[in-house]
């Protein structure tokens, strides 16, 4: 399995072709979400995972609590009172969606290479707290879809194999584990 | 016209001096431990010893308060915590 690699300061991913399609179609899926869909996107109608993140494309005119779930957690609310809450996201959201939105689109970029290339691939020198913070918001929002709970791992390993939840929760699983290969080399000197 | 004006003067003195307001950052069953430990120590400059415990306040009691400080240092801490992904919030700090 893929792993990210550390030389001193510069740090890669070495990815197979499968894993670069699986990530490809989720950043785009998000950059949609977050209203920033001006590209040709990678992912087509019929693929499982086309439709996890793509229920509640349309952006409201003015900056509200958003309805769909997944954008609640990406830009949650900053205060319980929902009036401070309200007066907080019209002036902050803005800034926070477009970090993210950068943020992924980085990632795109680097991917399309090698999913253009349709071989498998190595990015080089990529900026690691843009990649850390990118496949966390993937996996927020994995999470989302998939109802994830403390008792998860015990409930998705019981599905049987050709259950399409088994196979999304077997992706934000491997995220998880790519972070954490992200996050050892981070945290080793 | 100036009373108005001492008002507003006192707010931002008590403010300053009272420290009221924190941030707090809530369990999810999602972020990983390692990972929340490791925002800690970027964003608010913590020995990992700290970071460490502070997130195993989070697991364990379900939240932590991480920085305490005016509303907008703690809108601005929550803003960042945010942009990682972070479930937080800001409230008064109720214990003063």
């Amino acid at each position: 399995m893929s792993e990210f690699l550390r030389a001193g300061d510069v740090y890669s991913l070495d990815l197979s072709i499968d894993e670069a399609h699986i990530l490809i179609n989720l950043v785009e899926q998000l950059l949609e979400l977050l209203g920033e869909g001006d590209f040709n996107h990678h992912y087509d109608e019929s693929d499982p995972f086309a439709q996890l993140m793509s229920q509640l494309k349309a952006a409201p005119e003015e900056i509200t609590v958003p309805e769909d779930p997944v954008l609640l957690r990406l830009l949650p609310n900053a205060y319980a009172d929902p009036e401070a809450a309200a007066d907080f996201r019209r002036y902050t959201e803005p800034t926070l969606r477009g970090k993210k939105q950068r943020a992924l689109k980085e990632v795109r970029a680097a991917l399309e290479i090698i999913v253009d290339e349709d071989r498998a691939g190595v990015i080089e020198d990529l900026d690691s707290e843009i990649w850390l913070m990118t496949i966390n918001d993937l996996r927020l929002a994995l999470s989302v879809r998939l109802e994830i709970n403390p008792d998860s791992f015990d409930i998705f390993e019981a599905l049987s194999d050709d259950d399409p939840q088994k196979a999304i929760y077997a992706v934000y699983f491997w995220l998880g584990w790519l972070q954490t290969s992200l996050l050892n080399l981070l945290t080793d000197g | 016209m100036s009373t108005d004006i001492m008002i507003e003067s006192d707010l931002d003195i008590s403010q300053l001096v009272d420290k009221p307001w924190v941030t707090i950052v809530w369990d999810d069953p999602v972020n990983l431990m390692s990972y929340v430990t490791y925002v800690f120590i970027k964003l608010f400059g913590f020995s990992s010893e700290k970071a460490n415990a502070l997130m195993m306040q989070v697991h364990n009691e379900g939240r932590a308060a991480v920085s305490t400080g005016s509303r907008e240092e703690m809108e601005r801490d929550v803003q960042r915590l945010h942009e990682h992904g972070l479930w937080a919030t800001l409230q008064r700090d109720d214990k003063n």
